[in-house]
């Protein structure tokens, strides 16, 4: 096993790699930005390396800044974490040719994965389910016009080059295909320096399942079971759950087959994600997104397996752990991702100073989370600040879990997701396991009156009052107290306590 | 005293009585029930309303609060009588004409019209990115663009005014 590892990333995700790894006896390299000094994943490393920098951009995109910490400090292998350049082949290779270990895929697998063109062709070579689209992407409007007359409307256009939901538009009829054209090319050139489009038809109300696979370097390979991710909006996931509550033990089967044949396609090594998208019990590859997922701590909790160890394991060129026979998913897992966004104002970014945080605990309640007092929440990263993940032994025990734990949850000073959450969790066809991705834009969200709202508003006026008593008072006493020195200075932190207000 | 509440848009009323250091609260007309006390000087307070205890925090000035209760966070403005009647003639103001302000953070990526052009309502006015993701911003009315108050590749902070048009 390795001695020291460089965790190349931030935010929730270096704490969970930073987490296993000390249980390991393996010590953490964090690396930070000019805006992270102060970060958790920058104070619980063993050692902190400084980037210098803030947007990515300048900083956690800057490979040479990153092998740089690694040769400083003598790390032997590099996790990338999600995002950032976690799915950057050339990255990999740098790091292998620097004789460091790659805690990922062989960068051939990244490559070929990443190219949504080639990854197609090879997955009709290897008989893998697909949607009804294009092999080769367009440059223009009218050549997407044209291919549209092919595949038919409702179709989808993203990057090429894409991942994360970027540079994806859903083009319903030819009237709306210039604009959305433009504004999917800005982004999927601003975000990956390639604007070029593929085309491919909209499948109505599908769900998205995805299944965990793990290949080592020795041909073993296993899949650990499907997370259902429809409750997504703008297809960034915002809650997930395991296992999927329409998934049979059969149909497991048949998507674990699929996801590993899959894998061994692209020659595949290491922690992937095969995603798919079901139609009934018909289901397409999608992608496969060849790193640790956000989800993935669903998985850790109905299988009872650490992913990040397996994942260490492996790159250190040790063999599977178990078999497929050997793992079974155990009662529900839901995740429920916590976001700086404004979900009244349609799920704008949110921006701000975390205040009076009280995060949840208690029985069966993991909580990966960035989040301290005084963190400022700004624009320069992912707005992930906190994932809430529960255990229960059926489904519906784990959505009142979640439920649960979601009104424990305090965030001051930072508007959050959670109030979607809540609603989700709250909704009938939710509970019942009947939605699609297209759920989440479905529901009404900015005009729900929450239960507290006439509470809220009565405690906006007695908390008023309350102030102004309360100087009122101070200041009357506090002119008494002027008569001795140790009032005086009483005084003086009263007044600069009440000025930073 | 009466205090005109909006929580994120939505209109209350609440009343405050004093009878005597014996204080009564309605809101929207109803008697609501409300003990409160501070926890910590930092912000948390415990909240004891019609038999239930809520753990909130609340942060900010007098006027402009925002309140986190059960999950959720709530942006509370308050004002009084006096203080409303001075804003109604402001916002009154504010209304008039067609000035398009961004409604969240965030970067400038393309202006798509320039001074002096006319526009029709609806009609994509810039591109901006807030999240690594593209945003078109259309006109509100239609007529003629007055000012471009952003540029290019400019940080903007929710709020900030974006284009002015002049309605025909």
């Amino acid at each position: 096993m390795f001695k020291r590892i460089l965790i190349a990333n931030r935010g929730e995700i270096a704490l969970r790699v930073i987490r296993t790894a000390r249980e390991m006896g393996v010590e953490c390299v964090s690396v930070y930005s000019d805006l992270d000094v102060h970060s958790l994943h920058t104070r619980m490393g063993h050692l902190a390396v400084p980037l210098g920098g803030d947007l990515p951009a300048t900083s956690y995109l800057v490979a040479e800044k990153i092998l740089a910490a690694a040769a400083k400090t003598g790390a032997e292998a590099i996790h990338p974490g999600y995002g950032f350049l976690s799915e950057n082949a050339e990255f990999a290779r740098a790091v292998v040719k620097r004789g460091l270990t790659w805690i990922g895929p062989p960068p051939g697998a990244i490559e070929l994965m990443g190219d949504k063109i080639a990854s197609r062709r090879a997955m009709l070579a290897a008989g893998v389910p697909l949607v009804p689209g294009l092999t080769d992407p367009v440059t223009d409007v009218d050549a997407a016009l044209e291919a549209a007359k092919e595949i038919g409307f409702p179709i989808m256009i993203k990057a090429a080059a894409g991942g994360g939901g970027k540079g994806i538009r859903i083009v319903r009829d030819g009237a709306e295909m210039a604009s959305a054209f433009r504004t999917a090319s800005g982004e999927a050139t601003s975000a990956f320096g390639d604007g070029r489009l593929y085309l491919e038809r909209f499948l109505e109300n599908p769900r998205h399942i995805e299944v965990q696979v793990m290949f080592d370097e020795h041909g073993g390979a296993v899949h650990y079971g499907e997370r259902e991710c429809s409750i997504q909006r703008r297809h960034q996931k915002l809650l997930e759950e395991s296992p999927g509550p329409t998934v049979d033990a059969d149909l497991r089967a048949r998507l674990g087959e699929v996801a590993l044949r899959v894998g061994a396609a692209a020659g595949y090594v290491g922690a992937g994600t095969v995603e798919f998208l079901m139609v009934g019990d018909e289901f397409f590859f999608l992608e496969m997104n060849t790193r640790l997922q956000v989800e993935h701590p669903v998985t850790e909790m109905v299988t009872g397996i650490d992913l990040v160890r397996d994942q260490l394991e492996i790159a250190a060129g040790e063999k599977l752990a178990r078999a497929q026979a050997d793992i079974e998913l155990r009662g529900h897992a839901i995740e429920v991702r916590i976001n700086a966004e404004d979900v009244s104002a349609g799920f704008l970014p949110a921006t701000g100073t975390i205040r009076n945080l009280r995060l949840p605990a208690g029985p069966w309640v993991r909580v990966d989370s960035c989040m301290y007092n005084g963190l400022e929440v700004g624009l320069s990263y992912d707005p992930l600040l906190a994932k809430i993940i529960v255990w229960g032994a059926d489904r519906g025990k784990a959505i009142e879990r979640c439920r649960r734990a979601l009104e424990e949850l305090n965030v001051g000073g930072v508007r959050t997701s959670a109030p979607a959450l809540l609603a989700v969790l709250r909704e009938p066809e939710f509970r019942a396991g009947n939605f699609s991705t297209q759920f989440l834009e479905g529901l009404d969200l900015t005009s729900r009156e929450g239960p507290e709202e006439r509470l809220v508003a009565a405690l906006a006026v007695v908390h008023r009052r309350a102030g102004a008593r309360r100087r009122a008072l101070s200041m009357d006493s506090g002119g008494r107290q002027g008569w001795l020195a140790r009032g005086r200075a009483h005084q003086a932190r009263q007044d600069s306590w009440e000025g930073g207000r | 005293m009466k205090y005109f509440v909006d929580i994120d848009g939505r209109p209350h009323e609440v009343e405050l009585e004093d009878h005597l250091g014996q204080v009564s609260v309605r809101v929207d007309g109803e008697t609501l029930d409300l003990e409160y006390s501070e926890v910590d000087g930092l912000g948390q307070f415990l909240v004891l309303s019609e038999g239930r205890s809520y753990g909130v925090s609340i942060d900010g000035n007098t006027r402009e609060l925002s309140i986190s209760i059960t999950g959720s966070l709530f942006g509370v403005h308050v004002e009084d009588e006096r203080e409303r009647a001075a804003g109604a003639a402001e916002r009154s103001a504010e209304k008039l004409g067609g000035l398009i302000k961004s409604v969240m953070p965030g970067i400038v990526v393309q202006l798509l019209v320039e001074e002096g052009q006319k526009v029709q309502q609806g009609q994509p006015l810039l591109i901006l990115e807030a999240m690594k993701m593209q945003n078109e911003i259309a006109a509100t009315v239609s007529g003629v663009v007055r000012s471009v108050f952003v540029e290019s590749g400019q940080a903007l902070a929710s709020g900030e005014k974006l284009v002015q048009i002049e309605e025909s």
